[in-house]
């Protein structure tokens, strides 16, 4: 008896179960998730004291009134609940232990696999920011924008998560050169919180660094989808700061297809 | 016909040279001196479906790294290979349905989950129609005793429980061909027992062409009939153990208990191998000496209060032939 196996079809089933054992993977570590709550609502709490502090000291810049920036930060801070994971950290893992040369014994798209495990990580604690939300308006009394806005909002903060998500693949694609990279990750993550508007608002900048720093793809990811929550970009600026974003999605989404196939390139030709 | 074909496989792996110290860091960092090695150095060989063979060679030889072109996961240098019909490495996704991969220095089974849950998620990605996982999955369960820890993370299981797991998840897609990189290594002698008792159960049953590499002789005696030995990435020897045993297996020991004590012992036709107080080990070729005539001489010139001879194992024979290597006709040169 011999089993005929035609050309496989793509499934996606396979990758559905990855994410939803990831899910279920980050919410064993409960104790984890209730101190990062904590966290950010303590981030939250503080920020607020600073900007109250450093706006009854100075004059209120006109684009970004205190309610604003309060808004800003506290929604930023929830925003990076679902932004600072190290979503394709696996990738990294598996080069490290050697464990990727068994990914590749299995009928699977390796780099899907990867991308799956990291999106059901994601998806767990986006929903932990529901209660952070609730929490946020009840204690700090943020401003809501108007039902469109929102969701505006929403698709920008969709597509400033996946700029993330692909500059996150990218760092960890480098291990298949580089085992040491935590060093170049900490600089990016640092550079991204500098610069990327998550902690202080770009628009308070000087204008000719705001100018440069607007189009970086760290703004996409944080600074765009705020200034929309906030008003500050208006209705008719949204095709044009939405249009980046996706600019930017594709830039690095082709920079992280190459990449994955240039490493992989490298694994099955130096071994493991 | 065969179900593996490989024709003069070759890998040669290229790596930075590295001198030691800060100065040679840094000057690595501006010229790159590469090195270049043959880890598979033009191996031909074929297998025919249900094939159970033994891959044997010392560290080093390039077994693993066969068995990594074999599964698609390592492009060779030149050379060419056929899997059942597909070239490993070209059509990674249909060969990788077809085989089934022990590696006992490393697990397929996801480190968090319970078995339960790591053999779900191998039903999913190889998809094993759900009538035909549940049967596998039981006889497995069965076979192999792995009721008892079914819901334990891996990562809490000892070495021989997570082994006996991984053989299960290797299976569960009734894979045609299965490559074993050393799976019996760090097993009790219990646990190994029950790894080849599946293994025996696998091919016998199912037809299941296998490839076995390992550094403990017992299961190659317990179950290839044919094995390939390879040394610095050539084959040495390729054929049935029975042949190796015939031409290498020349050898026998005498191993005689002095009821005296003596200073110097000598047997005229044996060397000494080894003397242990009054316990002395006697190497002869049994095709110029006879044993009775070797115990003979023994006796005349020394009281003794025990004798026995001792056959060549596979052990010892291989041994051997990693020491002094292979030789077609080894029989006429004894040593
Ligand atoms: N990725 C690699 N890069 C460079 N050299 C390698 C690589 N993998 C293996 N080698 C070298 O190729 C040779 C063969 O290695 P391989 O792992 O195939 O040996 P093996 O027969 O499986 O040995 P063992 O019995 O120790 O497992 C070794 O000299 C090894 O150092
Ligand atoms: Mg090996």
């Amino acid at each position: 008896m011999s089993v005929v196996f035609s050309r496989p079809r793509f499934r996606l089933e396979p990758y559905v179960e990855f994410a939803k054992v990831a899910m279920a993977k980050e919410a064993t570590y409960r104790f984890d998730v209730f101190t990062n709550i904590a966290s950010v609502l303590v981030r939250v709490y503080i920020l607020r004291t600073v900007w109250v502090a450093l706006y009854a000291h100075n004059a209120a810049p006109s684009e970004l009134p205190l309610h604003a920036v309060i808004t800003y930060s506290t929604i930023a801070m929830l925003m990076s609940l679902v932004m600072d994971i190290d979503q394709t950290r696996i990738l990294r893992d598996s080069l490290h232990d050697g464990s990727i040369v068994l990914d590749f014994t299995k009928p699977m798209r390796v780099p899907l696999y990867f991308i799956a495990n990291g999106t059901g990580e994601v998806l767990f604690h986006a929903v932990l920011m529901i209660p952070a939300l609730a929490l946020a308006l009840f204690f700090v009394h943020i401003d809501v924008p108007s039902f469109g806005t929102l969701a505006v909002f929403l698709v920008s903060f969709l597509l400033g998560y996946s700029v993330g998500f692909c500059i996150n693949f990218i760092l960890n694609c480098t291990a298949f050169w580089t085992l040491e990279i935590t060093a170049v990750q900490f600089i990016v993550t640092w550079i991204t919180d500098l610069v990327g508007g998550e902690l202080v608002p770009l628009v308070l900048f000087p204008a000719a660094l705001q100018n440069v720093l607007v189009v970086l793809p760290f703004a996409a990811m944080f600074s765009t989808p705020l200034l929309i929550y906030v008003g500050h970009i208006p209705p008719a600026q949204y095709a044009g700061a939405l249009g980046l974003q996706a600019f930017w999605l594709i830039a690095l989404g082709a920079v992280s297809v190459v990449m994955w196939r240039l490493g992989a390139r490298r694994l099955v030709s130096q071994g493991g | 016909m065969a179900i593996i074909e490989t024709a003069d496989l070759r890998k040669v792996f290229r790596s930075v040279k590295r001198r030691p110290g800060v100065g040679g860091a840094i000057a690595a960092l501006f010229s790159r001196e590469y090195e270049e090695k043959a880890a598979v150095d033009g191996i031909t060989m074929s297998l025919e479906a249900g094939e159970l063979v033994g891959y044997l060679g010392p560290n080093g030889a390039g077994k693993s790294t066969t068995i990594k072109m074999l599964t698609g996961i390592l492009v060779p240098t030149s050379g060419s290979i056929s899997v059942a019909d597909l070239v490993p490495h070209r059509q990674r996704l249909e060969n990788a349905q077809n085989i089934g991969v022990v590696f006992g220095q490393r697990s397929q089974l996801y480190w968090d989950l319970p078995l339960r849950e790591s053999f779900a998620l191998l039903r999913s990605i190889y998809d094993v129609p759900r009538e035909r996982f549940r049967e596998n999955l039981d006889h497995f369960i069965e076979i192999l005793d792995l009721d008892e820890f079914m819901d334990t993370p891996v990562r809490q299981l000892s070495l021989g429980e997570r082994m006996r797991g991984d053989f299960a998840a290797a299976m569960l897609h009734d894979p045609k061909i299965v490559y074993l990189d050393e799976p019996t290594i760090g097993l009790d002698v219990v646990a190994k027992e029950a790894i080849r008792e599946f293994i025996t159960q696998l091919n016998r049953e199912r037809g299941t062409t296998i490839i076995l590499t390992t550094h403990d002789l017992a299961d190659i005696e317990r179950l290839a009939r044919r094995v390939i030995l390879i040394d610095d990435g050539t084959i040495i020897f390729d054929g049935p153990i029975s042949r190796l045993r015939e031409e290498y297996g020349t050898h026998r020991t005498l191993v005689i208990t002095l009821a005296d004590s003596y200073e110097d012992v000598q047997v005229e036709g044996a060397d000494l191998e080894s003397r242990e107080g009054n316990v002395v080990r006697l190497r002869f070729d049994r095709r110029r000496t006879s044993a009775e005539a070797l115990i003979r001489r023994a006796m005349e010139r020394y009281a003794l209060s025990d004798i026995a001879i001792v056959e060549p194992d596979i052990d010892s024979i291989v041994r051997r032939i990693y020491r002094e290597g292979y030789t077609e006709g080894a029989i006429g040169s004894p040593s």
